[in-house]
């Protein structure tokens, strides 16, 4: 079955959200909610959530257009809409009663293969069921989204005895391939996995935190950073949920929870948390929570809470060298040391670890499907069974058996939770054999790549793989996937490896970020010894590695996810194609450092408008573009907007699921290579000096207008130039290597401005533009 | 030498560029539409005519080629009637006015058809290749300089301040809104049929402000300038068409005889003060009518800027009276090409209405040009 069309019934947050990454897949959805009384616009609700979708931030839709695609309506006029629709998913209020008589309803007007499905956190699947009829419970499951579900990739699925196999398969199947998500299968248990593991665990870090005397920022810097866990920690996260969920989330686990549950032992709602709700201090959505802002003398100051006291004071952050020495030591050390945060982490670790393994096979019969769960439903970079691992499983029960703590059976024998056989990572179960950890079909990650031996090439900025088939693939690894002359050699020496031993080259890695641009420190080091040859040195190598990448007897495609600035989103538009993961954040972004693209990719994005057939005809409309885009430092919020902006062209792709994006990029590689060419060089009839003057009187009425600051003119007349094609006249078309001739020029003499050493020094301090 | 007479005039609704119902109208469709109303409301044998001259200040794209020849057929007349497109920016369709005029007066036809049409949503202003002359713009940049700037530029030389040019747009606004309200531009708008809408209706108008909600724009072209978006005219899409005969042909052929043109003229100044213009233009044409100011009984005065219609009203001190009676461009819009037809047109029929004697129709143009018609009742 394929899903063509859906619906989605109920319009709160959660239901207008999931609506709308149902329609970032393309999907046309229904949004329906009931009618308010006395209502004279009858789709009020739903209306107002799909404008509010689209000024919410971070984004739900991954393009604006796609609101086109959510129809708004009711719960009395439209439901015989649901009769043509494959998939509903019930997102109204967490009532039994109510969902189901919503269920009655939809049972007698959806097709009878009609998939229905409720975004339930609470309420278990075998009550929602309980009395209706088969058919019903042959197609009915849970799929509970996560928030926000378009950045959220953990879909929960948990299904009944008598639902349909193929039903979920085609679920599971469209979630992951359309939507992006990692479908883990659960069984019917309160919180299925993420939430009951996660609610245990904040708990135990906030009644801890005041059982010690800690901070709020003590505990928030320590439960976060050094254990791979976002940095909103214990009490960020708490004001992010809401703490006026909290008595709800409590007394709800504590009605469903088995009475040997672990949880009853720390369930309490601590008086401060209760007076803050009385008191309107329910989180970022109330008056402010742990954290709030106050406004003292007209400025925002960021203040917490005293756990002690209830009092609010100004914010004090630890010292970040003193939480970043915690990696350092290694996690035994520090977690045995005496420090008050030292202990407060064990506790909250000891007890939530402790607490995850013991619920192996309640929750799920593999470890593997609760670090899921937690890795893309809570952001934790490793999930409990990896920290486990890191921290050491045979120390780790050893503190417990000598604190005279229960050690749970799974860790008993204290066998390591993940262990490489035959290049495969493999799980442990309980009775301590190992198993491959199970991949989907069609699913090829670098990191398993990484297991099967070492890299073809490697230094420390970057990696070649093989990745099977006669692709390589190209691993940045620098701190944040900074390019530097390592990276460049790395380039170069794979262009060689490739052209001899392979048939394609992909550009991908598994970081948040495929690349945040030049390394500006390195920059910035040659600028201060005013060793401009360096200098030009760095804009060369890259220009002359892009172009040989470019040019290279094999075809290339670059297969980014996240952030793809400057340098990084240079090497993309050098590439035959992208393959680009849905959340793309790609720009060409030098002139917030005072600079212009100077490693080809003002040729190679001016290339792009220029050979675009539907562009408007005449020589001013591709450099305009080219010169808006770069001019202003424009950055995609999705591949769908990379698209928009040209970043990305027809022949370029989007995959929702970054785990099958080096999939994709390898099957579009492969598909290259058959009789590939290089491609032509292009040529550039550019008309030189009259455009430059028409971009010129566009940036200073920019400037007049108050949008531009004065060095912002400086930079753009820099770019203006570059893009005109300099002293070109249009009957005498310009090369490549022109183009590249120009960016550099244009590179040097604004390098060497004090205005772009303030830029480069006030980015690499602050990591923002500064205005000057 | 025979006399010159405008027995006919209507024209598009104004609607506003990029978001109005007309964006979707290419502009010699709409010309062509509102040509074909001209020869239904006057009555005009097609096949007399002798030329269609049509005015636009961006001749390309939809509106480019001879736009004006292409719009004969678009419009049903027939292949004998010859087309000319002519630029003279926002001064285009009252220049055909006069270049009929001129041809009449040497005997090289008896009828023609003059008409504007500017689609500020389909052409950009400034077109799409803008290519200026690297030496021009060294030695004479003014050559180039953005409307907006000129506005300012205007509003400094003059003292004029913010709150009078708000007061000014508010007037304008509020003239319009009572001239639709009363029906009066009933009788001069041909009604527009498009894919999925038939549009009758004048789109620009902003007849809620008040100085109060136009006091919170923010500037629109300077940062410490006075000149917002609510004291400038709206970028528009629109046409407009005035039927301009011999009179011995209206008369000949019993065609409705709004006014005589008296005199015409055109002038230069400063590009950087265009929005002058029409007072040195309005002075030769006195001069030519042998008028003064004080016998003009109506004006038309294309509102391009609040600041630059209050700038030229310092110059001609013309009583508010006697000025733009039904508002102007500020409230209904100025698609460049078609606003010379529609305020020439307007004022040969508010000459009839008001049954008055003399009527002067002036406009500034960019790059620093004014131009000026003044008719006379028959």
């Amino acid at each position: 079955m394929n899903i063509q069309k859906a619906a989605v019934i109920g319009a709160g947050v959660m239901g207008a959200s999931i609506a709308a990454h149902i329609s970032n897949a393309g999907i046309p959805v229904y949004l329906l909610d009931i009618v308010p009384k006395d209502a004279s616009n009858r789709n009020i609700i739903a209306e107002t959530a799909i404008q509010k979708l689209l000024k919410a931030e971070p984004a739900p839709f991954m393009h604006k257009h796609n609101a086109r695609l959510v129809t708004a309506g009711n719960t009395e006029d439209h439901l015989q809409w649901l009769a043509d629709v494959d998939w509903v998913i019930e997102a109204v209020i967490e009532d039994p009663k109510i969902k189901k008589s919503l269920y009655q309803k939809l049972y007698d007007v959806c097709r009878k293969d009609c998939l229905i499905s409720s975004n339930t956190s609470t309420l278990p699947l075998h009550l929602l069921t309980r009395d209706m009829p088969e058919n019903f419970r042959q197609r009915f499951m849970i799929t509970h989204f996560f928030n926000p579900p378009r950045y959220m990739r953990l879909l929960e699925l948990v299904s009944g005895p008598l639902t349909r196999p193929e039903l979920v398969s085609a679920i599971s199947s469209f979630a992951d391939i359309n939507l992006g998500k990692n479908c883990v299968t659960c069984k019917d248990t309160p919180g299925f996995i993420a939430n009951r593991i996660g609610i245990y665990w904040q708990l135990c870090g906030m009644l801890e935190a005041i059982d010690l005397g800690l901070t709020v920022e003590q505990a928030d810097a320590v439960i976060s950073y050094p254990f791979g866990i976002p940095k909103t920690g214990i009490f960020g996260l708490l004001d992010l949920v809401g703490l006026d969920l909290i008595p709800h989330i409590l007394s709800g686990m504590k009605q469903a929870l088995p009475p040997d549950d672990a949880f009853h032992q720390v369930n309490r709602l601590p008086e401060l948390v209760r007076k803050m709700i009385a008191d309107g201090y329910t989180g970022r959505k109330g008056k402010g929570g742990f954290y709030r802002l106050n406004e003292i003398n007209g400025k925002r100051v960021k203040e917490s809470i005293n756990l002690q006291t209830g009092e609010y004071n100004r914010s004090e952050k630890p010292d970040p060298d003193a939480i970043k020495s915690i990696k350092k030591a290694g996690l035994p050390a520090f977690l045995s040391s005496r420090g008050a945060t030292a202990v407060y982490a064990w506790r909250v670790l000891s007890k939530t670890l402790s607490y995850a393994a013991s619920l192996v096979p309640e929750i799920s019969d593999d470890i593997v499907a609760i670090d899921s769960a937690m890795h893309d439903g809570y952001n934790w970079k490793y999930g409990p069974f990896e920290l486990l691992d890191q921290i050491g499983v045979a120390w780790f029960t050893g503190k417990l058996q000598a604190e005279n703590r229960d050690v749970p059976p799974l860790l008993a024998e204290k066998h390591p939770l993940y262990k490489v056989i035959a290049d495969k990572l493999n799980f442990v179960d309980l009775v301590g054999n190992y198993h491959p950890v199970p991949r989907a079909e069609g699913l090829l990650l670098l990191s398993d790549i990484k297991l099967q031996g070492p890299a073809i090439l490697e230094n420390p900025s970057a990696s070649l793989w093989n990745i099977g088939d006669g692709v390589a693939c190209l691993e940045f690894h620098s701190k944040m996937n900074t390019l530097d002359m390592d990276s460049m050699t790395l380039i170069r020496q794979s262009i060689d490896k490739v052209s001899s031993e392979f048939s394609a080259l992909v550009i991908h890695n598994e970081e948040d970020n495929f690349s945040a641009g030049a390394n500006l420190g390195l920059l910035m080091q040659a600028i201060d010894n005013s060793d401009w040859a360096a200098v030009e040195q760095l804009v060369i190598q890259g220009q002359e590695t892009y172009k040989a990448l470019k040019f290279a007897p094999f075809p290339v495609v670059g297969a980014p996810s996240g952030l793809a600035l400057g340098g990084g989103c240079e090497i993309l538009l050098h590439c035959d194609a992208i393959q680009a993961h849905a959340e793309l954040y790609m720009g060409l972004v030098e002139v917030g450092v005072g600079l212009i693209p100077a490693w080809g990719g003002c040729k190679e994005y001016l290339r792009r408008w220029l050979i675009l057939p539907k562009r408007p005809r005449g020589p001013i409309p591709p450099l305009v573009k080219a010169f808006e885009t770069i001019g202003l430092a424009k950055v995609s919020k999705s591949a769908a907007e990379a698209k928009e902006l040209l970043f990305l062209g027809d022949y370029d792709a989007i995959t929702m699921n970054k785990h099958r994006l080096l999939a994709d990029a390898k099957a579009k590689a492969l598909s290259l290579s058959e009789n590939y060419a290089a491609p032509e060089p292009c040529v550039y009839p550019m008309p030189g000096k009259t455009a430059k003057i028409l971009l010129s009187m566009g940036i200073k009425a920019f400037h007049l207008l108050g949008k531009a600051t004065d060095y912002d003119v400086a930079v753009s007349e820099k770019l203006a130039h570059v893009l005109s094609g300099g002293e070109s006249d249009i009957t005498s078309p310009l090369t490549e290597d022109d183009l590249l001739a120009l960016e550099r020029e244009a590179f040097m003499a604004l390098v060497k401005q004090p205005g772009t050493r303030a830029r480069l020094e006030h980015m690499l301090e602050t990591g923002k533009p500064l205005r000057n | 030498m025979k006399n010159v007479v405008i027995a006919g005039y209507c024209r598009s609704p104004f609607s506003p560029a990029n978001k109005g119902r007309l964006i979707k109208v290419r502009p010699d469709d709409l010309a062509a539409q509102v040509v074909k109303g001209l020869i239904g409301k006057t009555g005009v044998n097609p096949n007399d005519i002798e030329d269609l001259i049509l005015g636009c200040a961006f001749p390309e794209g939809e509106q480019g080629l001879n736009v004006a020849r292409l719009i004969v057929p678009l419009a049903g007349l027939p292949i004998s009637v010859a087309g000319a497109t002519v630029n003279r920016f926002c001064g285009s369709s009252m220049q055909a006015i006069h270049m009929a005029a001129g041809a009449i007066q040497m005997d090289a036809g008896d009828v023609f058809i003059c008409a504007g049409a500017e689609s500020m949503t389909r052409i950009p202003m400034g077109g799409f290749n803008t290519l200026p002359n690297p030496a021009l713009y060294e030695a004479f940049p003014q050559a180039y300089i953005s409307m907006g700037d000129t506005a300012e530029n205007l509003a400094k030389q003059y003292r004029i301040n913010r709150a009078d040019q708000e007061a000014f747009a508010v007037q304008s606004q509020q003239k319009a809104y009572a001239a639709q309200q009363q029906g009066r531009f009933a009788d001069e708008i041909i009604p527009i049929t498009t894919k999925s809408d038939r549009v009758d209706v004048d789109g620009c108008l902003r007849p809620e402000s008040t100085s109060a909600s136009l006091a919170q724009l923010p500037p629109a072209f300077q940062a410490t300038g006075s000149v917002t978006a609510g004291t400038s005219s709206p970028l528009t899409d629109g046409a407009a068409a005035v039927l301009v005969c011999s009179e011995e042909y209206a008369d000949a052929h019993g065609l409705a005889k709004l006014a005589r043109i008296k005199s015409i003229a055109v002038s230069g100044c400063a590009p950087e003060i265009m929005g002058i213009g029409p007072v040195s233009a309005t002075r030769k044409a006195l001069k030519r009518a042998g008028l003064e100011l004080d016998d003009i009984d109506i004006v038309e005065l294309n509102e391009a800027f609040a600041a630059q219609s209050l700038a030229v009203l310092k110059e001609l001190p013309i009583p508010a009276a006697k000025l733009n009676l039904d508002g102007g461009a500020i409230a209904l819009g100025h698609p460049l090409g078609a606003s010379g037809a529609r305020i020439t047109g307007k004022a040969a029929s508010l000459l009839k209405r008001e049954n008055k004697r003399y009527v002067l129709a002036t406009m500034c143009i960019g790059g620093g040009q004014g131009i000026a018609t003044i008719l006379e009742a028959i």
